[in-house]
C-alpha cells in the first residue's frame, strides 16, 4: 500500500516484517479527549475543593502547600494523559493476514497480538453513546483463552460491520474446534 | 427408570421421550448437612434445658411435649416434601448427541450439552454418597458456560454405564448394528499409583509449609522484640487453617492412581470423597510441570493440565486440573506420554528433562540473552523456549521451576509485549494464550530478534498444525477401529505414543 493516510505508520520493533497495519479512525482521538478530559476535569474539581474553601475563608487552617500541590499534580497528570492520546491512537493498528488477525497497541507498554481466525469463538461489537455520536464502534474478539484480550477501539461503524461479517466467516472456513 | 438395561455393563442411549430420574435418596445425600445442623441445634438446646415436669405435664425446653412433637413432625414433613419435589423434578436423558438435565421446582432449569464437546467426565463419591453406594456424575462441556453439568446421585454402576455411554458417543463410536446404542465400558489399565507416604511428604513439603515457616519466624521475631508471648495466641486460627490445608490436600490426593483406557486417561483419587476423572484424548490444551523449592531435594514434580471447561469452576479447579500431584521424573515422563503422546523430537526424555530442570542452551533451548540479567538476575538462563515438531516448550523459574508444554494445534492466540525497561535492553516477553486453567505459558525476556522470530514461526506452526489436526471425535479419524477402541489414531493415548518415550528409555 502506498504511503497514504490509510496506513498505520507507527514504527515499532515489535511489528512483524512485511505487515501493513491499518489505523483506527482519528475520531477516536476526539472521543478519548472528551472522555478522559471529562474525567480529568472531574478529578481536578474534586481536588481543588480545599483550595476554594481556603480562599473563601471557610477552612483557613488547611495548609497552603497541599491546597496548591494536589490540584497542580492532577492537572499535570491530566495534561500528560491528554498529550499522549493522539500518539496512543496512532499506535493502535490491526492487520488481516491469511490465517490470522494482528492487533497492536501501546507506546510505552507495547503489545502485538495474533489471533488465528479458526480460534475465534465469537465477535462482539459495542457502541457507547459518545462513540455513536462520533460514528465509532469497538470490536472484541473472543477465543477460548481468557488471556487473549483482543479489543480494537475506534473503528468506524462501517469498518466494524465489515469485520463483524468477515471475521466469523473466515473463522467458519478455518474452524478447528478448540 | 424406564431404561431397558438388560446386559450388565452395557448401556442403551435414550430416545427423545425416555427420561430417567436420579436415585430417590439423592436430596437427602445432598441436603444432609442442613438436616444435621437443625437436629444438632434443636437437640442441643433441648438437652441443655433438659426435660422437666412442671404442673403435672412433661415439658421440653419449657414447651409442652405436644408442641415439640408438632414442630419435629412439621420439620420432617417440610424436608420430606422439599426433597421429594427436588427429586421428582430432576430428570435426565442421554440421547445419541446430547445430554439433557432438567431440574428445579420453582425455577426450572433445562440444560443440554453436546456430547461431542464433552471435555472431561467425573464420577464423584462424597463420603455420605459412598455409604449409600451412590455417585455423582459430572461433566464439563466446552460450550456450556461456567459450571459443570451434574447428575447427582446415581447408583455407582449406573454412573459408570452412563460415563461409558457418553464417552463412546463422544468418541464417535459407530453403534453396533445388531444392538444399536449399546456400548460396553472400556477396560482400564493402571499406569501408576502414588503411595500414601509420597502424598504425605509432598503435602508437608508443599508451599503451605514455606508460608507457615515464614509466618512463624516473623511472629517469633515479633515476640522476641516486643517481649510479649501473648501475641502468639493470635496464631491459633492460622495454625488451625494450616492444619486444615494439610488435611484437605492430603485427603484429596490420597491414593492417587493414573490409569489408561480407550476412553482416555482416568485419574482416581481421594480418601473421604473419591473421584474418578476421565479426560478423553485430545482434550488437553496445555501441560505444566512445576517443582517447588522444597521438593527439589526429593526430586518430585507436579503436573497440571489445562482442559477447556475444567478451569471455569473456581471451587474445584485447583484439584481437578492435577494430572500428577507429586511424581518423580520417570513418573512425570510416563504421564506425559499419556496426554502428549507425540513429543515431536527424537530424544524426548533428554529434551523434557532439560526443560524441567536444566538451564542454558542445552538440548536446543533458546534462553534470554545475558543483558536480561538486569531484569532477571537469577532466572535469565532458565527463561527459555524450545519448539519441537508438535509442541512448544516454555521454561522459566528458578525457585519454583516450571515447564509448560502446549501442542501447536492448541495455540489459541499469541502476543508479544514490551515495557520501557525491556525496550532499553532490547528484550521482549512472548505469551501464548491457552484456555482457562493453571497453565499460562510465557517466555520472558527474550532477545528482540528471537522473540519476533518465535512469534512469526509459532503463528505459522499453529496454523499448519490446525490444518492437519485430528477431528473432535477421536475414533472416527482412522478407519478400522473397533467400537471398544483397541487402538485409536496414533495421537490417541493408546496409540503409538507411549512407545516413543519407552523405546528411548530402553535405548539409554
Amino acid at each position: 500500500m502506498p504511503d497514504t493516510p490509510a496506513r498505520n505508520t507507527y514504527p515499532s520493533p515489535l511489528n512483524p516484517e512485511g505487515v501493513t497495519f491499518l489505523p483506527v479512525s482519528p475520531r477516536l482521538v476526539t472521543a478519548r479527549f472528551i472522555e478522559r478530559g471529562g474525567w480529568g476535569l472531574l478529578f481536578l474539581l474534586v481536588t481543588s475543593v480545599p483550595l476554594v474553601l481556603r480562599a473563601t475563608g471557610v477552612w483557613p487552617g488547611y495548609p497552603a502547600v497541599l491546597a496548591w500541590v494536589l490540584p497542580a499534580a492532577v492537572l499535570l497528570i491530566v495534561l500528560w494523559v491528554l498529550a499522549l492520546v493522539r500518539r496512543q491512537v496512532r499506535a493502535i493498528g490491526y492487520a488481516e493476514r491469511d490465517d490470522d488477525l494482528l492487533i497492536r497497541h501501546g507506546i510505552l507498554f507495547q503489545r502485538v497480538l495474533v489471533v488465528p481466525y479458526g480460534r475465534m469463538q465469537f465477535v462482539d461489537v459495542t457502541v457507547g453513546p459518545l462513540e455513536r455520536a462520533l460514528g465509532l464502534s469497538s470490536l472484541k474478539l473472543h477465543t477460548a483463552a481468557p488471556g487473549t484480550e483482543a479489543m480494537i477501539h475506534g473503528l468506524t461503524t462501517a469498518e466494524a460491520a465489515r469485520l463483524r461479517e468477515r471475521l466469523p466467516a473466515l473463522g467458519e472456513a478455518k474452524l478447528a474446534g478448540l | 427408570m424406564s431404561a431397558p438395561v438388560q446386559v450388565p455393563g452395557s448401556f442403551r442411549t435414550d430416545g427423545p421421550d425416555d427420561w430417567h430420574r436420579v436415585h430417590p435418596v439423592s436430596p437427602l445425600v445432598r441436603g444432609w448437612v442442613a438436616v444435621a445442623a437443625i437436629i444438632v441445634v434443636f437437640g442441643r438446646t433441648s438437652l441443655e434445658n433438659g426435660a422437666s415436669y412442671r404442673s403435672g405435664s412433661l415439658e421440653f425446653n419449657g414447651a409442652p411435649v405436644g408442641v415439640v412433637a408438632a414442630v419435629v413432625s412439621a420439620a420432617v414433613v417440610v424436608f420430606g416434601v422439599v426433597f421429594f419435589l427436588s427429586w421428582r423434578f430432576t430428570r435426565y436423558q442421554v440421547t445419541d448427541d446430547h445430554v439433557h438435565v432438567n431440574s428445579g421446582v420453582i425455577f426450572r432449569q433445562q440444560r443440554r450439552a453436546r456430547i461431542d464437546r464433552v471435555q472431561a467426565i467425573d464420577v464423584v463419591q462424597p463420603l455420605v454418597a459412598r455409604a449409600f453406594g451412590l455417585a455423582e456424575l459430572r461433566f464439563d462441556v466446552a460450550d456450556s458456560g461456567k459450571s459443570a453439568m451434574k447428575l447427582s446421585f446415581l447408583k455407582l454402576d449406573e454412573a459408570k454405564r452412563l460415563r461409558a455411554a457418553i464417552l463412546a458417543r463422544a468418541a464417535g463410536v459407530a453403534a453396533d448394528p445388531a444392538a444399536p446404542g449399546v456400548v460396553a465400558e472400556a477396560p482400564e489399565r493402571q499406569v501408576l499409583a502414588l503411595a500414601p507416604a509420597r502424598i504425605l511428604g509432598a503435602t508437608l513439603l508443599g508451599p503451605t509449609t514455606v508460608v507457615a515457616v515464614i509466618v512463624l519466624a516473623f511472629c517469633l521475631a515479633l515476640v522476641a522484640v516486643t517481649g510479649e508471648p501473648a501475641t502468639l495466641v493470635t496464631l491459633v486460627p492460622a495454625i488451625i487453617g494450616v492444619g486444615a490445608g494439610y488435611w484437605r490436600s492430603f485427603t484429596n490426593d490420597f491414593n492417587f492412581r493414573v490409569a489408561l483406557s480407550a476412553d482416555g486417561v482416568r485419574l482416581h483419587y481421594g480418601m473421604l470423597e473419591t473421584r474418578a476423572q476421565t479426560i478423553p484424548p485430545g482434550r488437553v490444551q496445555a501441560v505444566g510441570i512445576s517443582q517447588g523449592l522444597l521438593w527439589r531435594a526429593c526430586g518430585w514434580y507436579r503436573v497440571h493440565l489445562n482442559v477447556a471447561g475444567l478451569g471455569d469452576d473456581r471451587r474445584d479447579h485447583e484439584s481437578r486440573t492435577v494430572l500428577l500431584p507429586a511424581g518423580t521424573l520417570p513418573e512425570v515422563m510416563t504421564v506425559l506420554a499419556l496426554v502428549f503422546p507425540d513429543p515431536g523430537v527424537a530424544n524426548p526424555l533428554d529434551v523434557l528433562a532439560a526443560g524441567i530442570r536444566g538451564k542454558g542452551g542445552a538440548q536446543g533451548f533458546v534462553h534470554s540473552p545475558r543483558r536480561a540479567f538486569w531484569l532477571d538476575p537469577l532466572a535469565w538462563r532458565r527463561n527459555a523456549y524450545r519448539a519441537t515438531g508438535t509442541a512448544l516448550l516454555c521454561r522459566r523459574g528458578v525457585l519454583t521451576r516450571r515447564l509448560e508444554v502446549v501442542p501447536h494445534e492448541r495455540t489459541q492466540s499469541l502476543s508479544l509485549e514490551q515495557g520501557p525497561l525491556m525496550r532499553a535492553l532490547g528484550l521482549v516477553d512472548f505469551a501464548l494464550h491457552s484456555t482457562r486453567g493453571p497453565v499460562t505459558p510465557v517466555v520472558r525476556h527474550m532477545a528482540l530478534p528471537a522473540g519476533r522470530a518465535l512469534f512469526d514461526e509459532q503463528a505459522a506452526r499453529a496454523a499448519t498444525a490446525r490444518r492437519i489436526h485430528r477431528p473432535e471425535r477421536w475414533m472416527t479419524g482412522a478407519p478400522g477401529n473397533g467400537p471398544a477402541g483397541n487402538g485409536p489414531t496414533g495421537s490417541g493415548p493408546t496409540g503409538s505414543g507411549p512407545s516413543k518415550y519407552l523405546e528411548e528409555e530402553h535405548g539409554r
